[in-house]
C-alpha cells in the first residue's frame, strides 16, 4: 500500500513539469495566484506552423544542426572506436576523450572564439556545428568502444580469414552487428547538439537563432509562454525516442567510466 | 588482439579532442598573461595577480564544488531511498515510462521550470496560497536567484535524482545485490546492516566511474546557475562567462585566468578519478 502510494507520488512528481509546460503553452492570461490560466490562446503554436516564423526557423535550423552533428560524428567515431578498443593504451586514449567534458563547453567555446574569428566561422552555423562535433565524437567514441569485445573481434577476424575485404568486413559483418548501439549513438549526439546552448551563445555569438537561443531569449524577456513551448519543442524528439524505445535514451547509463591501461 | 601501433582513426581521437583542448590551452594563457589580445600590452603577471587576489574567485571556485557535490549527494541520497523503497514496482507500469521523461529534460528547460515552480509567483507559491499558507509572493521562501544556491540544487536534484534512479535500479540488477542481501541476511545480518555493508559499498563502487563524470560536469554547470543563480556568488562558469562578456575589454584576459584555474582544477580532477580507476581495476 505504502509503495503504490509512493510510486503514485513520484508518478505525479514526474508528470508535473510536462503539465506545467503545456499550460503556459497554450495560457494567454495566467497571474499569481491563480491556480490555472484564466485566458487560453493557440498563438504560441500557430507561430510555429506559420513556416516563416523566427520560431520555426530556429526549430529547423537546430534540427539540421543536429542531424549534421550526429551523423558526422557517429560515422567517424565507428571506425575509431574499433582503434581506440585495439589500443594498447586504450584507457590513455578514452581518458583523452574526456578531456572536452573536462574543459567544459564554456571554456572551450570562450578559448577557441579567437580561432574561429580567424577562420571566419565564429557567428555561423558552421562554427557551432564544429564545436559541437568535438563533444558529440568524444562521446560516440566512448560510447561505442563497447562493442568490441572478444566476439565482435573474432567473428571479424572470420570475415577475414574466408575472404571478406575490409569494406565487405564493414558493411556486411561490423555495420549490420553494431546497429542497435549506433541508433543509440546517432540519437545521443544528436541530442547533445540539439541540447546545447553554451557553445551556440560563445562560438554563435547569439547569431546562430537555435531554439535555446531562442528559449533564452523568450526567458529573459519574461515571454515564459513562448519560452515554454520552445521547452515541448526541445523536449519532443527525445520524447519520440522514449516512445519508439527506452534503450535510445538509457544506453548511455552505464557510461564506461574511466579505464586503465592493460 | 591490442596493438600499440597508432592507427589513423586513434590520430583523428587525438587531434579532435586533444587538439581543440590545447589550441583552446594555448590562446588561454596567451590571453591570461597578456600576450594576445586587443588591448594587450605584453606579456604580464598582472591578470593573475588581479584574479587570485579577488575574493571573487575562491568564493566562486568553493561555491561550483559545494553546489555540485550537494546536488550530486542529495539526489544521490533520493535515488537510493526511491530504489530500495520502490524496488521492482520502479519498472512496472507508468512509473516504469515516466523515469525516463527527466532525461528528456534539457538544462535550459530544467531552468525555467525551476522558475517556474519555485518562484514567488510560481506553481507551489500559487498552491500554498490556495491552502492559506501565504498571502503574497513575497511571503514565499525565496528558492530561486538566491545566493545560497537552493534554485540550482534544486534544479540539479530534478535532472540528477532520475539519472540515479535507473543508474542504481540496473546497478542493482547487474551486480545481484538483492541476492547478496538475502545472502548476508541468512548469515545472520539484519536488513540495516545487509543495506549498509552490502548494498550501498556494492552500488556505490559499481556507479563510481559515472558519479565522477557527473560530479565534474556539474562543478561546470552553465546554463542552469546562469538562469536560476544570484549575480554572487556565481558558479565558476557563469564568473567566467560574466567577465568574457563585460563591455569592458580589460577584464577578459582575467576571463582566462579563471578559465586557466578551472581547467587545471577539472584536468586534475580528471586524472584523479583514473588513477581511482586504475587502483580499482589493480586491486580486482
Amino acid at each position: 500500500m505504502i509503495q503504490r502510494m509512493l510510486a503514485g507520488l513520484l508518478s505525479l512528481l514526474l508528470i508535473t513539469p510536462m503539465a506545467l509546460l503545456l499550460l503556459l503553452s497554450f495560457s494567454r492570461h495566467w497571474i499569481f495566484p491563480d491556480l490555472l490560466p484564466a485566458q487560453w490562446q493557440l498563438r504560441q503554436w500557430s507561430e510555429l506552423l506559420h513556416g516563416n516564423s523566427e520560431l520555426a526557423r530556429a526549430t529547423l535550423r537546430s534540427l539540421a544542426m543536429a542531424t549534421g552533428v550526429a551523423l558526422s560524428s557517429t560515422a567517424l567515431a565507428l571506425p575509431t572506436s574499433r582503434g581506440v578498443a585495439r589500443h594498447r593504451r586504450r584507457g590513455t586514449l578514452l581518458t583523452l576523450a574526456y578531456l572536452p567534458f573536462a574543459v567544459s563547453p564554456v571554456v572551450l567555446g570562450a578559448s577557441l572564439l579567437y580561432v574561429f574569428l580567424r577562420l571566419h566561422l565564429a557567428g555561423g552555423t558552421g562554427g557551432v556545428m564544429l564545436g559541437q562535433f568535438v563533444f558529440a565524437y568524444a562521446y560516440a567514441v566512448i560510447l561505442l568502444t563497447s562493442l568490441w569485445n572478444p566476439e565482435a573481434e573474432s567473428l571479424a577476424g572470420l570475415a577475414t580469414t574466408l575472404g571478406a575485404s575490409p569494406a565487405q568486413l564493414w558493411w556486411r559483418v561490423l555495420v549490420p552487428r553494431a546497429l542497435p548501439l549506433l541508433a543509440v549513438c546517432l540519437f545521443q549526439t544528436f541530442l547533445i547538439s540539439w541540447f546545447d546552448y553554451a557553445l551556440e551563445l560563445l562560438i554563435g555569438s547569439g547569431l546562430v537563432d537555435t531554439l535555446t537561443i531562442r528559449l533564452f531569449q523568450y526567458f529573459s524577456a519574461g515571454d515564459t509562454r513562448l519560452a515554454a513551448t520552445c521547452a515541448l519543442l526541445l523536449m519532443a524528439p527525445p520524447l519520440l525516442g522514449l516512445v519508439l524505445n527506452q534503450r535510445l535514451l538509457s544506453a548511455g547509463l552505464l557510461f564506461r567510466g574511466l579505464e586503465h591501461d592493460d | 588482439m591490442r596493438v600499440g601501433r597508432p592507427s589513423p582513426w586513434t590520430l583523428l581521437l587525438v587531434l579532435a579532442t586533444t587538439g581543440p583542448v590545447l589550441l583552446a590551452l594555448t590562446f588561454m594563457l596567451g590571453y591570461a598573461f597578456g600576450g594576445i589580445g586587443l588591448l594587450s600590452q605584453g606579456w604580464t603577471l598582472r591578470h593573475w595577480q588581479a584574479v587570485l587576489a579577488d575574493r571573487q574567485t575562491w568564493i566562486a571556485l568553493a561555491y561550483s564544488l559545494y553546489v555540485a557535490a550537494l546536488s550530486l549527494a542529495g539526489s544521490m541520497l533520493l535515488a537510493l531511498t526511491i530504489v530500495f523503497a520502490l524496488g521492482a514496482r520502479l519498472r512496472r507500469g507508468l512509473l516504469g515510462v515516466l523515469l525516463y521523461v527527466p532525461l528528456t529534460i534539457p538544462p535550459v528547460v530544467a531552468a525555467l521550470l525551476t522558475v517556474e515552480l519555485f518562484s514567488g509567483a510560481g506553481l507551489l507559491a500559487r498552491l500554498a496560497y490556495a491552502l492559506g499558507w501565504i498571502a503574497q509572493p513575497s511571503d514565499f521562501p525565496a528558492l530561486v536567484f538566491s545566493a545560497d544556491g537552493s534554485g540550482i540544487v534544486l534544479a540539479h536534484f530534478g535532472l540528477v535524482t532520475p539519472f540515479l534512479v535507473l543508474l542504481f535500479d540496473r546497478v542493482r540488477r547487474n551486480e545481484r545485490v538483492d541476492a547478496l542481501m538475502q545472502l548476508s541476511q541468512t548469515l545472520g545480518a539484519t536488513r540495516a546492516q545487509a543495506l549498509r555493508r552490502v548494498a550501498l559499498p556494492v552500488i556505490l563502487c559499481a556507479a563510481r566511474p559515472a558519479l565522477n563524470v557527473y560530479l565534474i560536469v556539474l562543478v561546470g554547470a552553465f546554463e542552469i546557475p546562469l538562469m536560476v543563480g544570484a549575480q554572487l556568488p556565481s558558479m565558476i562558469s557563469v564568473l567566467i562567462w560574466n567577465r568574457f562578456a563585460q563591455f569592458d575589454l580589460s577584464t577578459k584576459p582575467q576571463a582566462y585566468v579563471l578559465a586557466a584555474l578551472y581547467t587545471a582544477l577539472m584536468v586534475s580532477g580528471l586524472l584523479l578519478a583514473r588513477r581511482s580507476a586504475m587502483t580499482a581495476g589493480a586491486a580486482r
